[in-house]
């Protein structure tokens, strides 16, 4: 079998001299990746490039700038966790006033959320700035009422959407508030790290997948000013803002949804939404594969309902502005939507077209050439991003088998978008109970 | 029976009266008329409270039933009735109980004046009412209307009457802490160093490195608005993972002692005494009710233990102990021939118990008592077997001796009469005198017994 599979290398190899074996070799490998794939990532590269160089020529600067700061947490079923969330917000470096505003969902049923919430006490002699108004929605409504019935509440002029189960690093609030001096930042996203890496297989993987496609290849997309989600779990607005676009929209995903409002004023305003990789949230994932997967479902499921059905009509460069238009297109419906159907096709043609030991070196291939990838930007986010490079080096194993998932993950996006489009996925989301999703407008 | 003269007091002007009842402007009006027996109270709550406690201060009006708009008022006794005739059985009653009260005599002193009131009224109680402006916070009303100008101190007063049954204790409401110095209920609770008691002082936060395991206060750490140990260098970013809170000690601004626990400090808010919580006064906050045994003395008269208390004066000794003593005197008689003489004498006052049922019997008792202690010797002894029996037992008294003795108490025998012309009591006297008299076989009981027979 190996023998086949040098072989058809040798041969292939061979074959490069002439314009014909040439042809053959890209055509081979052209649709998966070059074409697109390559400069994307190159760009993102990029980015990171000139945000160290940025950072390293940058002067220090203290910023008298500290407004205050309305922290929506949204809880739901997380017991016992949100009392981290709360002491890890009342940690905060930050010296401007922190407002914490945890929502409880279904408060009636999540008795033991509520009980946490309310028995937390936030020590005014250790804690002077901090001010804790929790708000009990007796009856459950959703993540997006919950958000909705905090801002109404929130008085700071900047506010955090924030997730129960996410605790965070003591700089996390001074690091995205300072970006909010620039009058034209309506929104920064933060950075998710994973706090039960260590539980499993999946979650060792998630932490390296967050590691480098949010926390490294967000700091390159941000350099464009062209990031794509502002995540639900994490992060924050101008309160000014968010009212006057309306606050959170009903139907799930809302987090893409808001991301993609305010980027519909990309086109009309000099507006830009920052990523700060200093500001580290952690967050609990999926601790097995069978509901990690079932999490992607939603998550990609959302991203058809939202791109195709929902938005369908902002996908223009007159209100996204070009760059963002193109990125969208790109990196939101090409990759997530397009590829994952041209890699399960290539993949399904080629094992009836093909020999079996051209399909394998294919493969490997294919294989080596993601791997090469993730280990550039495993370095690269290792050496330039990472304030933990410690931590992230126990996670250099998982980078050879990084790839395995990313292309076991592509071809299950396939599923997710069937499930979108034939079955309305989105409808089945956990985020809201039935009655308020029956009533939302059907896109 | 004649008809109860029903006041009324209204604060509607132009309501009328009900039949039978008699409108009065107020209650300064009323005072003029202490003939009446029932008030109507036709007032607001806070306005019929404070005409309570005037009238209830009034020897007038101390007694007298009073009813008021609201039922829960504490001097009140309840509701108007609906219908005016009730008013004549709930008042004959109330002169029925207040007629038997104490044998009928009129209440005078601060106790009887609470007794009765609690006598005329069976299911009354003594309730306290919380009063937040007041220093003990609980207040007994009825004691200090009743009390009127006396100084009288209710608890201790309330522990007296209980400890001799007079009262007994409802269920416990409140528990309270009072200053020890002032009793007033003002406490303030502060936080103080254990070392120089100074109010002045301040948590400190401290943190703990996990990476080099270094403690020390927070502001150690702070450097340039970011967490860094000050002894292994490493960014602390993460409470729970990098670094947490082992302690949350005190620091005290005035002296620099650093402390875990703070000393709890009660403060007098009136006096300004400073106690630890433990030195307070505790005091256990109750109704309080007339006991069974209460009920009885108020209905048989409290005399009977003040002539008790009368005759107490004379050192009376136990029955059983002057019989000994006789014994005694008998056998030293039989055997020694030459002992010094020594006499037993008996005094009889008639009727005793029917003149204590009044006031006057009762001084009558007093003077007595002090007419024999004039007349007796210290080294006499005495003992009262039955009421009206008084014994004497006269060591190195002989018959001459004990003659003298028995003309003076035979002399008091006027005083017991002409004090009251229409009493015909007397007092009737047995003598004894040892070695004479002594007779063959005979001991103590049989000579007392004897000596009984002689004066009845």
């Amino acid at each position: 079998m190996l023998d086949g599979v040098l072989f058809q290398l040798l041969e292939l190899l061979s074959g490069l001299g002439n314009l014909e074996g040439l042809t053959q070799f890209l055509l081979l490998l052209f649709p998966f990746f070059l074409l697109i794939e390559l400069p994307f990532n190159l760009l993102v590269l990029a980015g990171v490039f000139r945000w160290y160089i940025r950072r390293l020529s940058a002067n220090p600067n203290q910023s008298l700038y500290t407004p205050k700061v309305s922290c929506i947490i949204t809880c739901y079923g997380e017991g016992r966790a949100v009392e981290k969330t709360l002491l890890t917000l009342c940690e905060q470096l930050y010296p401007g006033h922190i407002e914490l505003i945890p929502v409880i969902d279904g408060a009636a049923e999540n008795q033991v959320t509520m009980r946490a919430v309310r028995n937390f006490r936030v020590d005014q002699t250790l804690y002077p700035q901090r001010q804790l108004n929790p708000i009990a929605k007796w009856q459950r409504g959703g993540r997006v009422s919950s958000l909705n019935t905090g801002l109404q509440q929130a008085s700071g002029d900047i506010v955090f959407a924030l997730d129960g189960d996410t605790s965070f690093d003591n700089t996390m609030v001074g690091n995205m508030v300072r970006h909010f001096e620039d009058p034209n930042v309506p929104a920064i996203a933060g950075t998710l790290r994973v706090r039960n890496v260590w539980t499993s297989l999946i979650t060792m993987i998630q932490a390296l997948e967050y590691f480098l496609s949010i926390h490294t290849s967000k700091v390159g997309l941000s350099e464009w000013n062209t990031v794509n989600n502002v995540s639900g779990a994490f992060g924050a607005f101008r309160r000014e803002f968010l009212l006057h676009i309306g606050g959170w929209d009903t139907h799930t995903a809302e987090d893409l949804d808001l991301t993609l409002r305010i980027k519909n004023y990309f086109g009309r305003r000099p507006l830009r939404i920052p990523f700060e990789p200093a500001a580290i949230g952690y967050t609990d994932v999926p601790d097995t594969f069978r509901s990690f997967f079932m999490q992607r479902l939603r998550w990609d499921g959302d991203l058809y309902f939202l791109y195709i059905r929902k938005h369908a009509d902002s996908m223009t460069p007159r209100l996204l502005g070009w760059r963002n238009f193109l990125m969208t297109l790109i990196g939101g419906l090409f990759f997530q939507l397009v590829l994952p159907f041209l890699i399960v096709s290539y993949t399904l043609v080629g094992l009836v077209v093909l020999p079996l030991e051209v399909i394998l070196l294919l493969f490997a291939v294919i294989y080596l050439v993601y791997f090469a990838t993730t280990v550039i930007f495993y370095l690269t986010g290792m050496i330039l991003v990472s304030e933990r490079p410690r931590e992230d080096l126990k996670l250099l194993p998982m980078v050879p088998i990084f790839p395995l998932l990313m292309f076991i993950l592509r071809c299950w996006g396939v599923a997710c978008t069937l499930n979108e489009i034939f079955r309305r996925g989105h409808e089945e989301t956990s985020m809201a109970p039935w009655w308020v999703l029956r009533k939302g407008k059907r896109f | 029976m004649k008809n109860p003269y029903v006041a009324f007091i209204t604060a509607t002007k132009d309501k009328s009266a009900p039949p039978n009842c008699h409108k009065f402007s107020g209650v300064n009006e009323l005072l003029e008329h202490p003939e009446v027996d029932i008030v109507l109270l036709d007032q607001a709550p806070d306005q019929a409270a404070q005409s309570l406690s005037i009238l209830r201060m009034q020897p007038a009006f101390q007694f007298n039933l009073i009813f008021t708009r609201d039922s829960n008022l504490v001097l009140g006794d309840g509701e108007i009735p609906d219908d005016p005739d009730l008013l004549i059985p709930a008042f004959r009653l109330w002169r029925e109980r207040m007629s038997t009260f104490n044998r009928g005599q009129s209440p005078e002193r601060f106790e009887e004046r609470v007794l009765a009131w609690l006598w005329t009224r069976p299911s009354e109680r003594l309730e306290p009412t919380l009063n937040s402006d007041a220093r003990e916070i609980y207040r007994y009303p009825l004691l200090e209307v009743m009390a009127a100008e006396e100084p009288v101190n209710a608890m201790l007063w309330l522990n007296l009457m209980t400890e001799q049954e007079w009262l007994e204790r409802g269920e416990l409401l409140d528990r309270i802490r009072l200053c020890n110095r002032c009793n007033s209920g003002r406490l303030n609770y502060v936080d103080v160093c254990p070392d120089c008691q100074a109010l002045d002082i301040a948590k400190q936060p401290s943190l703990h490195c996990f990476t080099c395991g270094h403690v020390a206060p927070q502001e150690h750490f702070l450097k340039n608005s970011l967490m860094i140990c000050p002894n292994c260098l490493s960014r602390l970013r993460h409470i729970g993972s990098d670094y947490d809170r082992p302690l949350e000690n005190f620091r005290c601004l005035s002296c620099q002692n650093f402390f875990i626990d703070a000393d709890v400090e009660a403060r007098c808010l009136e006096c300004g005494e400073h106690h630890e919580p433990n030195e307070l006064k505790i005091r256990e906050i109750r109704p309080y009710q007339l006991s069974e045994h209460g009920r009885l003395r108020c209905r048989q008269g409290f005399s009977d233990q003040s002539v008790a208390e009368a005759f107490g004066r004379l050192n009376l000794i136990p029955g059983t102990s002057f019989r000994t003593l006789l014994n005694w005197e008998i056998q030293q008689a039989r055997r020694y021939k030459s002992m010094q003489p020594c006499s037993l004498l008996l005094m009889r006052m008639e009727a005793l118990e029917e003149l204590t049922g009044y006031t006057e019997g009762l001084a009558i008792v007093d003077s007595l008592v002090d007419r024999i202690q004039e007349a007796i010797r210290d080294t006499d002894r005495c003992t009262r077997t039955r009421e009206d029996l008084l014994w004497f037992l006269l060591p190195h008294t002989d018959r001459q001796g004990r003659e003298v003795l028995r003309s003076r108490l035979s002399e008091l025998s006027g005083l017991y009469q002409t004090q009251q012309s229409h009493w015909h009591k007397e007092i009737r006297l047995a003598g004894y005198t040892l070695p004479e008299d002594l007779l063959n076989q005979e001991d103590g009981d049989l000579l007392m017994a004897r000596l009984t027979g002689e004066v009845s």
